[in-house]
């Protein structure tokens, strides 16, 4: 046993010419949740797809909850979850009967099978669906019972492929309140992500992936502190032009005022912003909102490009890697 | 937590496990096929226009030794309905694949058998109630079971394991194919030769000589042979004096076994293959 829920190690894998992942390697505390950043095509479902025992990687080696992922991908099978972007669940069948005959597949018999679907189905707000067939479902519904059926066996480790892609504002909350929980239950969390707030939300460590290799690590705070700082942004009620160097002054020499939008940065995060709004305040302009922004997923990137990492080099597997530990909360 | 982790812990577990997986999976495809009720009327109503085509259209122009063409005839279209089954098959198993559904299969600890035996086991059992709707049909042209009870259970059977092996040839070519409709086509072929170079509907005998060779050596020849000797329908056709229509019934158990020893493990490696 080596005491990580994930364990991955020079990861390399190659779609005939086209090179995927080039030499990744993950450790992932139990208990904690790491979340897998970046673009389309950048390696993150491969990734996912390796630890989850559906393709097995060209080189390297991976253990998911302390079993080797090519040598005993079916002990993995047992002790894994997992829930995808695109919906696996068999839109003929109702949501009940698509969660009894998952429960039937981890061999847990007719009896357990059926009371843990309908716990499931209260747990995750489907009751009143239950006897409904999938393809009636909304995407909010359809990605809830896909989260449902890879709890079926209450897995140790859940995998989730950009869980909240597609998803309205409400069901994406709806969905990290779902995996916050789950969390503070003692699962094991991977998770791939497009959205740096996503990551930011739930993540105890974030890892950059670029170009098949790791571009990044470590916990949020760390991570957006290199990729540029988080910014105030208030919008004024109306543009008064008379007041614009009154507010330059208020908010210092980093603050843009473009129309009614005015940005600064904001190194204290919400201490910052109280104190910019209470500035800002006293200059007698009058606030239609305020708010924190965070450095997009782009900003994340240029500045990561940009910097030392020797990302997309020839020959380098373990170029721009680093080994990261993810500490549990 | 508590992980409801259940393993096979011997051998024995793991076969039993595997066993239930295949159930699982059986149960999973007949939940389906309840939702898809057009596609079992289709095969419900498939046999009859078969039996009105072949037996009356042109079934009036053929005149036998002895007796009666439809009774003839039958067994036959037993034989062909089982078999053009299999393209269902492999449309439903490519389709499988196409979508996330198997990726979903894929993850959980099931036997990588499960999945095409519930597939296969599934066209068997849905096909029970068009088998009736033909029989019920045959014995409205005049078609029966000569030989007794015992005989027609048999000869029953025979066409069943013939369509759970064809069940298997068409699990082959969804999971080689790389889209439904590339399945369907490519079952097309299969079928027709093997459904129409045969004894289905005419004795081999007055065949061209090449052709003659490969219906006399058709699986299907030998399946429709061995039913007609066990419906007691052969109506004064001889049997041409080929090894596998001699001994049709030993032949098609024969022919069956080796097709699956080789059909079942090839569609089962591909399923199984990580990419």
């Amino acid at each position: 046993m080596t005491g990580y829920a994930i364990r991955a190690d020079g990861l390399v894998k190659s779609f005939g010419s086209t090179s995927a992942l080039r030499g990744v390697n993950l450790w992932v505390l139990p208990g904690s949740v790491c979340a897998l950043l970046g673009r389309n095509g950048a390696g993150k479902t491969t990734i996912v797809r390796i630890l989850t025992t559906l393709i097995q990687p060209d080189e390297g080696r991976a253990e998911v909850a302390g079993f080797d992922v090519t040598r005993d991908p079916e002990r993995v099978r047992a002790r894994i979850g997992v829930a995808g972007q695109s919906p696996t669940m068999d839109e003929l069948l109702t949501g009940r009967q698509n969660l009894d005959l998952i429960g039937r597949m981890y061999h847990h018999g007719p009896a357990r099978s059926r009371r843990r679907a309908v716990d499931l189905l209260d747990e995750f707000g489907l009751t009143d669906a239950a006897d409904r067939q999938v393809k009636t479902y909304s995407g909010g519904m359809r990605r809830r019972l896909d989260l449902a059926a890879s709890l079926v066996s209450d897995p140790p480790v859940l995998f989730l492929d950009e869980p909240t892609t597609g998803l309205d504002p409400v069901s994406r909350l709806g969905m990290w309140q779902a995996i916050r929980d789950l969390v503070a239950g003692g699962t094991t969390v991977l998770l791939t992500t497009q959205h740096l707030e996503e990551a930011d939300q739930l993540a105890d460590v974030i890892v950059v992936i670029s170009g098949g290799v790791v571009a990044a690590a470590g916990a949020p705070a760390q991570l957006t502190s290199t990729a540029g700082q988080a910014r105030l942004r208030v919008t004024l009620a109306a543009a008064v032009p008379a007041q614009l160097w009154e507010i330059q002054a208020a908010l210092g020499p980093g603050a843009r005022i473009e129309g009614r939008a005015v940005t600064a940065p904001a190194p204290g995060g919400l201490a910052s912003l109280t104190a910019g709004v209470g500035r800002l305040q006293s200059t007698g302009a009058a606030i239609h909102q305020a708010g924190l922004e965070f450095p997009t997923l782009e900003e994340v990137f240029t500045s990561l490009t940009i910097g030392a990492d020797p990302i997309g080099q020839p020959g380098g597997h373990d170029g721009g890697s680093r080994r990261l530990e993810t500490s549990a909360s | 937590m508590t992980a409801l982790i259940t393993e096979p812990s011997s051998a024995a577990s793991r076969l039993g496990f595997a066993m239930t997986d295949a159930v699982t999976s059986t149960r999973r495809y007949l939940l389906r096929s309840v939702r898809q009720p057009d596609i079992v009327v289709g095969g419900i109503l498939m046999p009859i226009i078969f039996v009105l085509l072949f037996g009356y259209v042109f079934g009036s122009s053929i005149q036998l030794p002895a007796g009666n063409y439809r009774a003839y005839l039958m067994s036959g279209l037993f034989a062909q309905s089982t078999l053009f089954s299999s393209a269902a098959v492999a449309v439903a198993v490519a389709t499988d694949m196409a979508d996330g559904v198997i990726d979903r299969f894929k993850v959980l600890p099931i036997a990588r058998s499960s999945v095409l035996i519930g597939r296969t086991v599934c066209t068997v059992i849905v096909g029970l109630p068009s088998l009736a709707v033909m029989i019920s049909c045959a014995l409205a042209v005049g078609w029966r079971a000569e030989n007794g009870f015992g005989d027609a259970v048999a000869g029953f059977a025979l066409l069943s394991l013939f369509g759970f092996t064809m069940g298997w040839a068409g699990a082959v070519i969804g999971m080689y194919a790389k889209s439904p409709q590339a399945a369907d086509a490519l079952s097309m072929v299969p079928s027709m030769m093997l459904g129409f170079v045969s004894n289905v509907f005419v004795n081999t005998a007055n065949m061209p000589a090449w052709l003659r060779a490969f219906a006399n050596w058709n699986p299907m020849s030998a399946v429709v042979s061995a039913s007609r000797a066990l419906f007691g329908n052969s109506q004064g056709v001889p049997v041409p004096h080929v090894w596998p229509l001699q001994h049709p019934v030993i032949t098609t158990l024969a022919m069956s076994g080796v097709l699956l020893g080789v059909l079942v493990p090839v569609a089962v490696r591909r399923y199984a293959a990580p990419t």
